[in-house]
């Protein structure tokens, strides 16, 4: 207990969040994740191959790989899924998996020792919600269990208990307002444009100028060439693999390829002034490399700007900006001042070069001037990707939060429907 | 690493237990060992000295000041804590019970093991609203509403128990599929109207109890207010900005056009009197008293703006007659010189022999030669004006002419000015509404010099 200063009390709970891109675990009370595993698993149908690894828990029909070291070694008939849908868990085997792993290979400790603390989606449904503690209290046989809103929790991480957190992850953006550590589930706005949409874009845009992104799996070697010119590599002798696990390895890529190149403009896009951008060089893991100029600008305008979006109906979109107000724009008119005043950025995808910039410009033109309006956003790469994390950490090592566990007496008298009044 | 601390290591003979260090051994181990020493002289500042000065020289501990900066543990590092000097106190992964939950479930925590045992320290953060409970007979005496059923009014109170009274939060979360939908102010209305029957109604005879107010149809008036204030667009409050300024502009020419109407009444008054003082003039030219009389009246009368405030010799003493004919500074150039002119080509002194009488005659002559160079300026700028209005008019009203009564027998000497004016005001006209002042004042001036040049045609 390191007493009354901080108000902290750490019990030895563990924070658990899901993401769609990556599953985070570790100890309450830490700074950053023990683990960061990819959401995604690589599923093999026929049990025969690579019986070898040990780090696997063998199932008489399906095998998984979890985990970056196993995922991504190219394997034949390995599909790659994820146990996640909209946010919410969807595959419940691959989600047991998952756990089974973390706690296995991460937190090499008993279940039964630890609370456990989760984030969750802020539009999870009921049913989701009691399956969860269900599985928990049953299987893992964990003291204590709390399920918290990863909005709540993003907004613990900064600081605040009342503000629109802006959640850029991805698989899509949400504008979720927290009042009071709770979060207003009426007013919650979602759009999918996200990290997984500027990869796509991406991907259209390698296959407009005829780039054949190779990913670093298919390489030997490689010999270096001229700007622009055809590269040369080997291929590697590597076994047949599925599209889903290429097109990931692709995509693996392509979202380096996002945070090193793409730059967030300052000002709405025009064709003439993107001349005058500087060009940024990148190269592929093949050998290729050249400039992007233009397009680097284009594909993020596309999150503040979707009139840009081609061969969609732009109209259905929902800009970052317009995200926050139309969100803000369904609260109460008396709280809508203090989340304004605090608008918290935070998920992989707000990481873009110009993101916070371009917002605050944005949301500054559409917020009526005597509003005071103010932008957080974590400096620190770390913070941003796992603010729901670190929310979990700082919570659940709280003194005055450990009555708030759902602890395993209150499942035995109350079973998993107490979940929806004691985490509201 | 001391002595101690190996033998520690080792084990070896540790000596007399050592106790625990707590808190305030930490930060206060100084005061223990120097027990306070009382000053056996106790010195007076001697007569004479500056406070300031002696209290440099005499601190509180009734030191002599020291003659070389010295590092002394005093002073504002009292607070630095001193470690390492005793055992640590041992810490213990306990279990313990927190009294704020019901359930009584119990975890683990690292604590030391002095503090084993005592109460939970953060169950005292642990703060509910009192949120008032009804009974069924209460309800149906009291609390019944043809707009609440019961199994609402009861969700609404669980809401309140389960979000300490957060009613945005409670709105969120209001099961609108079992209840009609309702704002937050229906919620707190019927929440704080159920409040104040029940502690009205359990109040004991002859007390008056706490009524919380609270007004929802202000509450809904309010925040439709701040709806429409929010929900105006940018283009709306940039019109309302433009318009608040068009006002301002509006304001400001009504008061500028009184102003000038108020001056032109003036110069109308002074005119006006300036002729009845001349023909009662006619009347009396004998009596030179009162003539005086009537110079001092119509000064008087004349406003500033018009005609010559000329100096007012009431002390007594001696001065020169002529001292009465000087024109006074504040004149002003241009008037001077129109003056001068005038007087010029009537062959008139500019300095004539001060008698009583010509001085009287002159004064008021350059009165009058002002007042007549005022007036016709004045007409010069209405007609101007008037010009203006009427291409404005036409401007706005192509094809029609504004039927003003123009004056039917117009000074043949302005018609003069006009017809030599002519192109200047045209070259005014074509800027049309958006003359500006500079070009306005140029013609202006035009127009006076020709006023000059007339006056003298005239006299």
């Amino acid at each position: 207990m390191s007493g009354g200063v901080y108000g902290g009390d750490e019990v030895g709970a563990l924070v658990f969040d899901l993401g769609s891109m990556s599953f985070r675990a570790g100890y309450a009370g830490e700074d950053t994740p023990k683990a960061d595993i990819p959401s995604s698993l690589g599923v093999i149908e026929e049990a025969e191959i690579a019986m070898d690894t040990d780090d696997i828990k063998k199932e008489p029909v399906k095998e998984y790989r979890i985990d970056t070291n196993s995922l991504r070694v190219p394997r034949k008939g390995m599909e790659i899924q994820t146990f996640l849908k909209d946010g919410m868990i969807e595959n419940w085997d691959m989600f047991e998996q998952m756990i089974d792993y973390t706690y296995k290979k991460h937190i090499q400790s008993e279940s039964q020792e630890h609370p456990v603390m989760m984030s969750e989606a802020s539009w999870n449904v009921r049913g989701k919600r009691e399956r969860l503690t269900e599985l928990m209290f049953e299987k893992y046989n964990v003291p204590a269990f709390f399920l918290c809103k990863n909005a709540v929790l993003s907004a613990f991480a900064n600081g605040r208990s009342t503000g629109l957190v802006l959640d850029s992850g991805a698989t899509h953006t949400t504008a979720v307002p927290v009042y009071d550590g709770y979060v207003l589930g009426q007013a919650i706005v979602k759009s999918p444009l996200a990290g997984d949409f500027i990869s796509l874009e991406c991907r259209k845009l390698m296959e407009e100028v005829n780039i054949d992104v190779v990913p670093p799996y298919m390489i030997s070697s490689k010999e270096p060439v001229n700007e622009s010119q055809t590269p040369k590599w080997k291929k590697k002798d590597i076994p047949e693999v599925t599209t889903s696990f290429h097109n990931y390895m692709v995509k693996d890529v392509l979202q380096d390829f996002a945070a090193s190149v793409l730059q967030v403009s300052d000002v709405p896009f025009e064709e003439s002034g993107a001349d005058s951008m500087p060009c940024t060089h990148y190269e592929f893991p093949n050998g290729y490399h050249r400039d992007f100029g233009e397009e680097r600008i284009k594909i993020p305008e596309m999150l503040f700007d979707p009139s840009h979006i081609k061969d969609v109906p732009s109209n259905t979109m929902l800009s970052m900006g317009h995200v926050i107000t139309t969100s803000v724009g369904m609260c109460d008119i008396d709280i809508r001042p203090s989340l304004y005043s605090s608008v918290i950025v935070v998920g992989g995808n707000s990481l873009l070069n110009g993101f916070t910039d371009r917002l605050n410009r944005d949301l500054s033109n559409k917020t009526p001037s005597a509003m005071r309006l103010k932008l957080l956003a974590a400096t620190g790469s770390t913070e941003r990707r796992f603010s729901c994390w670190i929310g979990g950490s700082i919570l659940a090592s709280l003194g005055s939060f450990q009555q708030m566990w759902i602890s395993k007496q209150e499942y035995d008298e109350g079973g998993k429907n107490c979940i929806e009044k004691k985490c509201p | 690493m001391s002595g101690s601390d190996v033998k520690d290591i080792l084990e070896l003979d540790r000596g007399p237990e050592k106790e625990f260090i707590t808190k305030d051994a930490l930060m206060n181990s100084d005061k223990k060992k120097k027990p306070a020493r009382k000053s056996d002289v106790t010195f007076k500042r001697p007569e004479g000295m500056h406070r300031e000065l002696w209290g440099l020289l005499w601190t509180d501990n009734r030191d002599a000041p020291p003659l070389i900066p010295t590092d002394t543990n005093q002073g504002y590092k009292q607070m630095k804590a001193k470690i390492g000097s005793s055992r640590v106190r041992p810490w213990k992964w306990m279990p313990f019970t927190n009294p704020a939950r019901k359930d009584g479930a119990i975890f683990h925590h690292w604590r030391r093991v002095a503090d084993e045992g005592k109460d939970y320290p953060f169950a005292r953060f642990n703060k509910q609203p009192e949120v008032p409970v009804y009974s069924d007979l209460e309800y149906q005496q009291h609390l019944h509403d043809e707009s609440w059923t019961r199994q609402e009014t009861d969700h609404l109170f669980d809401l309140c128990k389960r979000f300490a009274l957060r009613f945005v939060v409670m709105n969120d979360r209001w099961d609108r599929e079992k209840y009609p939908d309702r704002s937050v102010e229906d919620l707190k209305e019927r929440y704080y109207n159920i409040c104040n029957k029940l502690v009205k109604v359990r109040a004991p005879h002859g007390t008056e109890p706490k009524i919380r107010a609270f007004d929802a149809d202000h509450e809904r008036k309010r925040k439709s207010q701040l709806v429409k204030l929010f929900d105006r667009t940018t283009e709306q409050v940039e019109e309302e900005e433009k318009l608040i300024e068009e006002l301002k502009k509006i304001e400001l020419r009504k008061k500028e056009r009184e102003k000038k109407t108020q001056d032109l009444q003036k110069l109308i008054t002074a005119a006006d009197s300036n002729i009845d003082s001349r023909k009662a003039d006619k009347k009396k030219t004998n009596k030179k008293f009162q003539q005086q009389q009537k110079i001092k009246e119509t000064s008087v009368q004349t406003p500033e703006t018009t005609g010559i405030k000329f100096p007012d010799f009431k002390q007594p003493g001696v001065y020169v007659r002529s001292q009465k004919m000087k024109l006074p500074v504040s004149l002003g150039q241009k008037k001077t010189k129109a003056i001068e002119q005038v007087l010029e080509e009537l062959g008139i002194e500019y300095n004539p022999m001060p008698t009583e009488e010509i001085t009287s005659h002159f004064n008021e002559l350059r009165q009058d030669i002002v007042l007549l160079y005022e007036l016709k300026l004045a007409l010069a700028t209405c007609d101007y004006e008037l010009e203006t209005l009427k291409h404005q008019y036409e401007t706005v009203n192509p094809g029609k002419t504004p039927d003003v009564p123009l004056p039917e027998n117009p000074d043949p000497l302005l018609e003069i000015g006009q017809s030599e004016d002519d192109h200047s005001r045209d070259a005014i006209d074509v800027v049309g509404n958006l003359t500006p002042n500079r070009k306005r004042k140029a013609a202006l001036e035009s127009t006076t010099a020709h006023l000059l040049k007339k006056m003298k045609n005239r006299v």
